[in-house]
This record gives structure tokens, sequence and C-alpha cells, in this order.
């Protein structure tokens, strides 16, 4: 019985392929390859694979063609491989549904780990957070959503109203990229002119009670023009 | 929109220059009560104007305004305009052969610096490209040489043999994606006049992805950091700035020879953010100083064995996406040791220097 992940990696240089798909199958997942579009979406409906690992550039239709495709009809995740330039374009594609974005070129390790959590994120949303005595919990930070509380190395940190809400969404989405303009509209449900601007005060705000330092392990990443993520959760 | 500008500049300098012409003969003219300057002045005024405005347009305009002027205010009829006076057609002749003149020289010569500045770009262009496919040489050398003997001699190699090749293809790997991203951060400049987007951009969360970056490639490499408490936004094409950090940071590390201490202050005066790298190093030598962020200095000094060496690329590309912001960008050695590198960027966003 085969129950591995299956992941479907939709790219259309063939090095490139071959590299993902081995690195997949030596991490013990399965690997399935596609090198247009309309292949791809073949593959898909036949497969159903756990996974997606689109890249954005294909030579017959765009990939984010390929992503709207997919938000249509199902929750299954998707990873966009993008260059580095078009910051654009990964907001893009973040905005119409793909779960996060690895920028070429990579190493194994940061792939590995980004597939690794967004294949998580699927077994959990949903399923922690917004139960009773739901928590969050990596590295000393803990977060308790009940009593919405955060605690570093058990000390309380005061958070107001909406720095809590920030972190409360973005742990809520381990290891993803969420845009500035997802988690605007989530917790003020507007998006306006200087919207950015009150997000990153508040996001200041927060890294500043944490006692984070720029360049040492922080629980929240920057990715300078696009968004935030949370640190991976403690295995559990 | 552009042109629409300056054209409306050029006219607004066109008639203010015959403005004055004409109140200055006006005055000469009730004060001396002499009429033989008048002409003069008119000439002078067109001359100006041809100077001043682009192209011909204006200057014979305000040389016809000048000859219609004197014909109609200052020579005999006063106040009536008569073209059948010979005199009269004779000025009129002469000031618009001036002002033509006048137009065609300073145009040639508008152009030729045009010419120029396309020269100089032309030919840094051309030393960048050939430093470049010389550094790319060495790395590939690298990589298609340890992969092509790992796939012959795949059984012969012993397993520590195999990892030294393939440490050796990532780290010439990672040099090439480094150059590489250089190459992109020009491209996206170089256009001449392509203006960059500017973003605001919390420092504190720049310093971040910068640190991040710098230790990842570079994880023994401590950096101290020094910035304001206060939220401080600047407004930049992050992607670059960034780019001009890493560089400078990676610079330090490979040319600073006997560093210990590296550190990155940033601070805020007059408006303006002042970004400092420090090193307590060798210093820059002397010779080098003057031509740092050009990358001149780049074709004289390619190593024969062609060792990598992309300290002329980082830090060109450095000056030209700081010139792109507006900034400036300068190095100087500390009397203590080491060097310091200095770059601005302004607070607020004008419009007028987003230009490369």
């Amino acid at each position: 019985m085969n129950n591995r992940y299956k992941i479907l990696v939709v790219e259309d240089e063939a090095n490139i392929r071959n590299f993902v798909m081995t690195l997949l199958e030596a991490n013990d997942y399965q690997a399935i390859g596609a090198s247009s579009c309309r292949e791809a979406q073949l593959m898909f409906l036949s497969h159903r694979p756990d996974l997606v690992i689109l890249d954005l550039g294909l030579p017959d239709l765009d990939g984010t063609t390929f992503l709207k495709e997919i938000r249509k009809e199902s929750n299954t995740p998707v990873i966009v491989l993008s260059a580095r330039s078009d910051e654009t374009d990964k907001v893009y594609a973040l905005d119409i549904g793909a779960n996060d974005y690895v920028t070429k070129p990579f190493g194994s390790a940061e792939f590995v780990a980004r597939v690794r959590s967004a294949l998580r994120s699927t077994q959990l949303s949903g399923s922690n957070a917004n139960l009773p005595g739901g928590k969050f919990e990596s590295d000393g930070l803990m977060i308790v959503y009940d009593s919405r509380q955060v605690l570093i190395d058990g000390v309380e940190i005061k958070l107001t109203q909406t720095e809590y809400n920030i972190l409360a969404l973005l742990s809520k989405h381990p290891g993803k990229v969420l845009t500035y303009s997802f988690i605007i509209k989530s917790i003020w449900g507007y998006d306006d002119y200087g919207s950015t601007k009150k997000l990153q005060v508040n996001m200041a705000n927060i890294r500043k009670k944490f006692g984070a330092k720029p360049g040492k392990k922080n629980y929240i990443f920057n990715e300078l023009g696009v968004g935030y993520r949370m640190c991976e959760p403690n295995e559990a | 929109m552009k042109q629409w500008r300056s054209r409306v500049r050029d006219l607004l300098i066109t008639v203010i220059i015959m403005g004055i012409s004409f109140g200055l003969c006006m005055s000469i003219q009730y004060f001396f009560k002499t009429e033989a300057l008048i002409p003069a002045i008119f000439i002078l005024g067109a001359f100006l104007v041809s100077v001043l405005t682009q192209g011909y347009l204006f200057g014979i305009i305000s040389a016809l305004i000048g000859v219609l002027l004197v014909n109609f205010a200052f020579t005999f009829p006063i106040y009536h305009l008569d073209f059948n006076m010979p005199e009269n057609i004779v000025s009129a002749i002469i000031m618009i052969f001036v002002s033509t003149m006048t137009c065609t020289l300073t145009t040639k010569l508008k152009r030729q610096e045009a010419l120029k500045t396309e020269g100089e770009r032309e030919r840094m262009r051309a030393n960048l490209l050939r430093a470049v496919s010389h550094d790319l040489r060495t790395p590939l050398t690298t990589i298609y040489g340890s992969s092509s003997a790992m796939l012959d001699n795949y059984h012969e190699f012993s397993d520590e043999q195999k990892i030294k090749m393939l440490n050796g293809i990532q780290e010439d790997a990672q040099w090439l994606i480094h150059m590489v991203e250089n190459l992109l951060s020009i491209t996206r400049l170089d256009d001449g006049n392509v203006k960059i987007i500017k973003t605001e951009t919390m420092l504190d969360e720049l310093i971040d992805v910068v640190l991040v970056k710098f230790a990842k490639r570079y994880p023994d490499q401590e950096v101290q950091v020094d910035i304001p408490e206060d939220f401080v936004m600047i407004p930049m094409d992050a992607i670059l700035i960034e780019q001009v950090l890493v560089n400078i940071l990676e610079n330090a590390v490979q040319h600073a020879k006997g560093m210990t201490e590296l550190s990155l202050k940033v601070f805020v005066i007059d408006k303006k953010a002042v970004f400092e790298i420090a090193d307590n190093g060798e210093g820059i030598p002397e010779d080098r100083l003057k031509n740092l962020f050009t990358g001149c200095f780049y074709s004289d000094d390619v190593v024969p064995d062609g060792h990598k060496k992309n300290a002329g690329i980082g830090l060109s590309v450095c000056a030209t996406i700081i010139k792109a912001h507006g900034g400036d960008i300068t190095a100087v050695n500390l009397k203590s040791g080491g060097a310091v590198f200095r770059f601005t960027l302004n607070l607020e966003d004008s419009q007028d220097e987003q230009q490369v």
C-alpha cells in the first residue's frame, strides 16, 4: 500500500524538474512531473496530488492560470517557483491562492522545509487553533488562543488588541507567507492607502516587545515587499 | 507630460527675456534719448533665449518678436509697423541670422554632450562585460570539470573526494548566483531612463533581511548593529538596497584582511538616512580609492589565474543603485585602521532624483 504524499512538479526545465523530483523522492515523497500547463491539468485530475510545485513561466499557458483552476475546485497546497526580481508576481500568486513561494535558485534544505510546512499546513488548518485549549508553541514562544495570552520563555508579553490579532493570524498559518494585503483585510476589513504602513508599525511594535534583534532568529520572518511569515511550531 | 513642462518653461524664459529687453530699451530711450543700443539689446536677448531654450523654435520666435518690436516701437515711424525702410529689413535679417546660428550651435553642443555620456556608458558596459565573462569562466570550469569527472569515474573516487568536489561545485555555483544577482540589478537600472519604483520600507525589516541573508553566507562573521530605536521609513527599491548592503558587507569579508570587527550603523540626519559599514581590516589601498565605485580598475586588475574577484562589479553596482536613488556613496580609510563605506538615502521622496 502506497501512502506516501504525492507531489506534482510542474516545471518545463527538465534539469530543474529532475533535480526537484529526485530530491522529493529522496525525502520519501512520491513525485510526478509535468512539463506544460496542459499536461499538468491532466495529471492533476488523474492523480489528485497532495501538493503542487508550480513554475510560473510555462511554455503553453501562464502558471497562474493553472493555479486559478486548481483553486476553483480544491485547496491542494501549491508552492510557486519564482525568479528573484519580481515581487509583484510573488504577491499576485500568493493573493490568488498559492500557499508559498520559493525563489530560484534555491537550496535543497530550504526547499524540503517549505514542502513539509505546506503539507502540514493543510493537515493543521483549523484543527488545533480554533479548538478550546488551542495553543501555538515554538522555541519558547507560546500563544494561548483562549485567553489571548502571549508568553516568551514563560514571561507574558503585553500586546494591544491589534498586535495580538496580527500575531494570532500569522500563527494560524505557520510557515506560510501572508501578504500585506491579506493581513490588512483580515485585521481591519479594508485595505486603503497607508494601511501597509499601519501594519508595518504594528509589526515593529511586536518585534520590539518580543525583544527581537535584527538578523537573529526571530519568530516572525520579514519578506520584504511581500509580507510576513510565522516560524514553524515545534513538533508535537 | 515632461515635454509639455519643458515647453512651458522655455516659453516662460522667452517671455521674461524679451520683456526685460523691451523694458531696458524703453528706459534707455527715455533716459539717454538714443536709439543706437536698441537692436544690440534685442540681439543679445534673442541670443540668450537661443542658449537657454531647447531647439530652434523659441530663438527664432524671439528674433521675430525683436524685429517687430524694434520696427514698431523704436524706429521711425514710431508705433507703426513699416517694412519699407531698408535699414529695418537689414536689422531684421541680422537678428534672425544671429539667433538661428546660436540655436544651431547650442543644439549641436547639447547633442555632443549626450553622445559623450552615451559613449562613456557604452565603454563601462563593455568593460563590465569583458570582466564578467572572464570571471564566469573560473567557476564554470570547476562546476563542469568536477561534475564530468564524477560522472566518468564515479566508482573510482572515494566518498571523501566526491564530497570535496561537490563542495567545490556548490561554492562556485553560489558565487555565480551572487554574480548574476548583481548583473540583474544593473540591467534593472541600466536602461538609462528607467525609473526605480520606491516603496516605503521599514528600516529594521530591511536590516533584518540583510543580516539573515549575510549570516547564511558567512555564518562565522558577527556584525554589530546600531540602528535608531524609533520607526524609520525610507522610500527605496528594497531589493536593490538589500543588494547594496550585502555587497558592502561581503566586500569587507573578502578584502579587509585582518578584520575582526564589522559593524553596520544607521542614523538619521537632515531628512537623510546615513548607512555606515565599518571594518577594522587593513583599509583600502590609496590607488584603489579613486576608482573604487566605477568598476574601471577592473580591466587592468584581472589576475592571470583568473581567481575570483568580484569586488569591482559589486561596488560599482552599489554606486549605480545609490545614484539611482538620489543618494551618495563614499569610502574612506580610518586613521585607526580599516575602512568605512557610507551611503545616504533621502527620507522624503523627491520625484526629480529618481532618474539614473
